[in-house]
């Protein structure tokens, strides 16, 4: 028994819809005729097509192009359905008609003849293709063995003439320097600092160029060796060894070798000296890279004297100082102190001259740095602008300028601003502050060396700035360290000095160095009495009283003398103290006993005691008493004055 | 000697054309991909090689007040730097002028720079906030123009300082702009041949903001 369902198998039978009226009912286009379909199907034929597959392929585009069609149809539907089926059917009768024309003609062979035509195969032979390939390749073959044959001559010749290629050399020189081509192919090169940030007017270019045309010249102005130029250069021994494929020409002004001479000089004798010299600075690679790295060095060198020294002079002219800057010729002439004169020179020499003394040998490292460094910072500033932040805001103006609008700073700050120190100032400043450390030093020292009995120690900052130096001294007694250490700092600047004292005084100096001279022989003053008050105290003596001042004696031009009146335990001894510091420190030492040993009774004073009060004064050869020092002494002759209490 | 107003003072200094008011403005944008190889380029023309891209990172505000007068409100721009101490800036920006020779967008500019209040001082004022972004990318600088590559964030409101606010686009918009007084002449010239050189990486032009549609 089989389960099968009838299906029944229609076609939608749905028409198009032709119009729907106002009221919702459709009219349907109605289906089309058997003829109609018929005529629809007729004109569909294409009689140029015979193929089956030309048909199926016609198929599918037609059934796109049908719709393109339909419009055309639709206007030719008006004539006759059948009207392109006719047409077609009477080309093709035509053209049947045509042919059998053409063959009963050509059957007759008196008006027209048929010929075979002859098979010329393919076009172009294999053998053609290859000929004309063969000839290609080795035109190109041409081409390449000539490139190579070129480049091993070259290879061959550099062997022989052992002169390191021009291109190689260029390379290198472009490594280092900036070069570019003209237009009418020379290579000129810049070796000015205007990339750097320089405004400097001169210009400093040079030109590059092969060398052989030198060293032709050279080899034909020597009679004897006029052949190989190879053999020129180890005519004259003293030309450097190594001669190079390029040759740079710098401009005259900038030849030669050139340096700056810093000279501090008093009355006539040169107390320190510098030289400015770029030589030396940054990695040595003359030796690798021939001749020319030495002459653009040198010539780059002279470009920076002849910059700093122009800046040099034009402010010297600008700047108004109590003592006029003076300008004379490659000189300037500047006063740091009374009878202290900074001397600045140029000193450029074009011909190269084996014989030039080494530079003097109390270098001044610290000018010649700072000059070199002045004029860079110079460029740099000229340079490098701060960024704003935030973005939108202007470019141009340091950081301080931003915020002046906000922070309301007024007209004053505002000028404040747009001073800045010019680099002579700068170097002026540095000049007198290395002079005044000299000078702190040496007095410093001669006081160390002059004075034995307190020590003076004296600890000089490592760190400093180019204008300000600090200096510890710690003055002690050997051997009574534990005792008292008098200790004050001095910061060095350009023209004076600050001293603060342990005791918080600050006390300002000049530049005469017998104040700072004398300030130390006050404080070895009162560090003796300070550590001998505090001796006592350890040796059980009582402080009766001391003084810093007495006012006592002819009248000093160093202040006064200072005291100290001590007492013995049993006070039964007294000493009294006085030291002076003019010139040396002089120190005059007096006891006393009491009960006094002169004490007679007499009619007006006749009571026993009377003697209790305190005996003359006599004075000590202090000169005398054992000791290595003034609190050794001291701690002596307390020791001796102490009696045992009976 | 008599010390003028700050007024007379401003204008003593736009007649003599002396004020830089003026914006010449030239826009361009890169995809996130390519922006390395702008960097590299920019490093190489631009001033200063060796020390590295100045990078920024700023929060703009941009508020607008309504005219009693003028049917377009008043718009003015506040930026801060993010991550540094530096003032505030100001800027108001007028009407670009339409002038189609000239190679770059042209406008008139003011920058000022504020203290931190401005914002609260404006919104008394009556300010509204329009609109505001963060912009964080690299500043270069060639002579007196100025090269911004930047990256615009969008800001969640109320949390500007957030970190993981997300860039509105995968590109960076690439700026070069000078600010001069009236009267110079080549800045246009100047800015234009710049931009050839970094063609084809970014297309330098000016944008013409009428045709960007209804934007406020």
């Amino acid at each position: 028994m089989s389960n099968s369902v009838n299906i029944s198998v229609e076609t939608t039978c749905e028409n198009q819809i032709r119009e729907i009226a106002y009221d919702g009912t459709e009219l349907y286009q109605p289906p089309p005729t058997l003829s109609e379909s018929l005529a629809k199907c007729a004109a569909r034929i294409d009689f140029s097509k015979t193929s089956l597959e030309d048909l199926k392929k016609e198929e599918k585009s037609a059934a796109a192009a049908e719709d393109d069609n339909k419009d055309v149809n639709q206007f030719q539907e008006s004539l006759w359905p059948w009207d392109a089926v006719r047409n077609k059917l009477k080309d093709a009768y035509t053209e049947i008609c045509v042919l059998s024309d053409v063959i009963s003609i050509a059957k007759d062979k008196r008006y027209l003849v048929l010929d075979p035509l002859l098979e010329d195969g393919d076009d172009t032979k294999p053998i053609v293709q290859v000929y004309s390939r063969k000839k290609a390749i080795s035109q190109a073959a041409q081409v390449l063995l000539s490139g190579a044959e070129r480049l091993r001559n070259a290879h061959s010749e550099q062997r022989s003439r052992n002169i390191s290629d021009f291109h190689i050399e260029l390379l290198r020189l472009r490594q280092n320097w900036r070069l570019k081509k003209v237009s009418n192919g020379a290579i000129i090169g810049d070796l000015s600092y205007r990339t750097a940030g320089s405004k400097f007017g001169m210009s400093g270019t040079f030109e590059v160029t092969k060398a052989e045309d030198a060293l032709d010249e050279e080899g034909a102005g020597n009679s004897a060796n006029a052949s190989t130029p190879s053999s020129s250069s180890s005519n004259n021994g003293m030309q450097p060894k190594a001669s190079s494929a390029l040759r740079v020409i710098v401009p005259a002004e900038l030849q030669g070798v050139a340096y700056i001479k810093v000279i501090t000089q008093k009355d006539q004798e040169d107390l320190c000296t510098a030289q400015v010299n770029l030589m030396g600075h940054g990695p040595n690679i003359t030796a690798q890279v021939g001749v020319w790295q030495k002459s653009l060095e040198f010539a780059q060198n002279v470009l920076f004297c002849k910059e700093l020294f122009a800046q040099l002079a034009r402010e010297a002219i600008q700047l108004q100082a109590p003592i006029p800057h003076v300008v004379i010729g490659n000189q300037i002439r500047a006063t740091l102190l009374p009878n202290i004169q900074l001397i600045i020179s140029l000193c450029h020499s074009t011909s190269f001259d084996s014989s030039q003394p080494a530079p003097i040998n109390d270098h001044d490292h610290v000018l010649e740095h700072s000059l070199h460094q002045l004029l860079r910072e110079v460029h740099y500033k000229n340079s490098h602008h701060p960024f704003p932040h935030p973005a939108s805001a202007p470019l141009g103006p340091s950081k301080k300028r931003m915020l002046a609008g906000p922070t309301a700073a007024d007209r004053e700050a505002l000028l404040d601003m747009t001073k800045t120190q010019t680099i002579l100032e700068q170097i002026i400043a540095q000049a007198q502050h290395i002079f005044m450390r000299k000078r702190t030093q040496y007095v410093l020292d001669t006081l160390a060396r002059d004075v034995k009995d307190p020590q003076i120690v004296s600890h000089w900052n490592a760190m400093n700035s180019p204008t300000m130096s600090c200096v510890k001294i710690n003055i002690v007694t050997h051997g009574y360290d534990a005792i008292g250490r008098t200790s004050l700092v001095i910061h060095v600047k350009e023209r004076s000095l600050k001293c603060i004292c342990r005791d918080g005084r600050v006390m300002k100096l000049s530049y005469e160095p017998q104040e700072l001279r004398d300030l130390i022989l006050c404080q070895i003053n009162s560090h003796q009495i300070s550590c001998l008050v505090s001796l006592a105290r350890y040796m059980a003596w009582t402080v009766l009283s001391n003084s810093n001042h007495l006012g006592i004696g002819k009248v000093e031009p160093l202040g006064n003398a200072s005291s100290c009146l001590l007492a013995s335990p049993n006070s039964d001894r007294m000493i009294a103290v006085q030291i002076r510091c003019d010139p040396q420190i002089d120190v005059k030492v007096y006891i006393a006993r009491s009960p006094r040993q002169d004490f007679f009774p007499s009619p007006l004073v006749p009571e026993k005691f009377w003697e209790n009060l305190g005996g003359n004064f006599k004075e000590v050869r202090f000169d005398k008493i054992e000791g290595k020092s003034f609190l050794n002494k001291m701690e002596f002759l307390m020791a001796s004055l102490t009696s045992n209490t009976a | 000697m008599a010390i003028p107003s700050a007024r007379e003072s401003l204008t003593l200094a736009v007649n003599n054309r002396f004020l830089p008011n003026l914006e010449y403005l030239l826009q361009g944008s890169i995809l996130d991909t390519a922006v390395e190889h702008l960097m590299h380029r920019l490093k190489g023309l631009c001033d200063n090689v060796d020390t590295s891209p100045e990078t920024f990172h700023d929060l703009e505000v941009c508020m607008s007040l309504r005219q009693p007068n003028s049917p377009q409100p008043l718009l003015l721009r506040v930026r801060r730097a993010l991550g540094r101490d530096a003032p505030f800036q100001m800027r108001y920006l007028g009407q670009p002028e339409v002038d189609m020779r000239r190679p770059t967008l042209v406008r008139s500019c003011m920058d000022c720079a504020c203290t931190n209040g401005i914002l609260d001082f404006l919104s008394e004022m009556g300010f509204r906030l329009e609109f505001e972004y963060i912009a964080k990318g690299y500043m270069f600088r060639k002579g007196r123009m100025k090269i911004t590559v930047s990256k615009l964030i969008k800001i969640v409101p109320g949390k500007q300082q957030d970190m993981a606010n997300e860039p509105i686009s995968q590109s960076y918009i690439v700026e070069l702009s000078v600010v001069a007084p009236t009267g110079q002449e080549n800045v246009g010239e100047e800015m234009r041949l710049f931009a050839e050189q970094l063609k084809p990486l970014v297309q330098l032009e000016k944008i013409d903001y009428k045709r960007l549609g209804n934007l406020p």
